[in-house]
């Protein structure tokens, strides 16, 4: 069985990009685990297409596979998400102190004002 | 343009908006505030106009360093600032690219800034994969962690 690298930003951006793939996601998201036939179930695409974007899926590090049995099974990864998550609250983190920054330059360049 | 938003923060900042349009497109002003505490910044490009190159290079004292860089997309003095971001690491591998606006608008006791960071840069919007994409993530995002805790 092949064992999904931890997701990277790119590599998930890249995934989500494409709407059956988010239309897979979203149906993983609700409903936990499914077979790999219920997730092709709702698609008029061929079992081949829907295996493709699971590929894709699990190489960007949203989904794992399970086998029992005959059955396989996909479901997305506990930490899908982390890289999205940590990029952006590194964003969040740079600009709030970029602009208190911003606005303490701002303040110390301004003559002050008697207030009335 | 709100729906793509990742980030959005707004402040009052206590200068005309024509100086502060400065502090962000004036190499000399811009590194006053730029960096984080603990590095130096120093500006290796920035070429304030639509499509003009801008490039920031951010030292620690250890000698280590981060960039950040992008392209200009409006300079519309001093009401309007549309750039392309990305953080640069030390290999000089650009991450992943977003927009950052700022609006400047003059309010009591100075400027009203306003600064939005799109998660997609316009390529991807125009592709038309922005609207769908941000809408399908912001479902992602607010699915609580509890949710893929409780598969395992």
């Amino acid at each position: 069985m092949v064992t999904s690298q931890a997701p990277r930003l790119d590599g998930v951006l890249a995934a989500l990009a494409d709407p059956t793939r988010r239309k897979i996601v979203e149906r993983l998201l609700a409903a936990g685990e499914l077979s790999v036939g219920d997730v092709a179930a709702p698609f008029a695409i061929s079992t081949q297409a829907i295996s493709r974007h699971l590929q894709v899926l699990e190489r960007a590090g949203l989904i794992e596979r399970r086998v029992e049995r005959q059955w396989r099974y996909v479901r997305m990864r506990g930490d899908a998400l982390e890289p999205v998550e940590t990029w952006l609250s590194r964003q969040r983190r740079y600009w709030t102190a970029a602009l208190d920054r911003l606005e303490t330059t701002a303040a110390a360049q301004t003559p002050k004002r008697r207030k009335s | 343009m709100n729906e793509d938003a990742t980030l959005r923060l707004e402040r009052l900042i206590p200068m005309e908006p024509e100086p502060l349009f400065a502090l962000w497109t004036d190499p000399v002003q811009l590194v006053k505030w730029w960096a984080p505490d603990g590095y130096e910044a120093s500006v290796a490009t920035l070429d304030a106009r639509p499509a003009g190159r801008w490039r920031v290079v951010m030292r620690k004292r250890d000698g280590s360093e981060v960039a950040t860089s992008g392209v200009y997309r409006i300079v519309d003095r001093p009401r309007r600032l549309c750039f392309t971001w990305a953080w640069e690491s030390a290999g000089g591998v650009r991450g992943h690219e977003t927009e950052v606006t700022v609006a400047f608008e003059a309010a009591p006791g100075g400027t009203r800034l306003v600064l939005i960071q799109q998660r997609f840069d316009n390529k991807q919007a125009r592709d038309g994969h922005g609207a769908g994409w941000s809408a399908a993530f912001d479902r992602l995002a607010a699915c609580p962690r509890m949710k893929f805790g409780s598969l395992r």
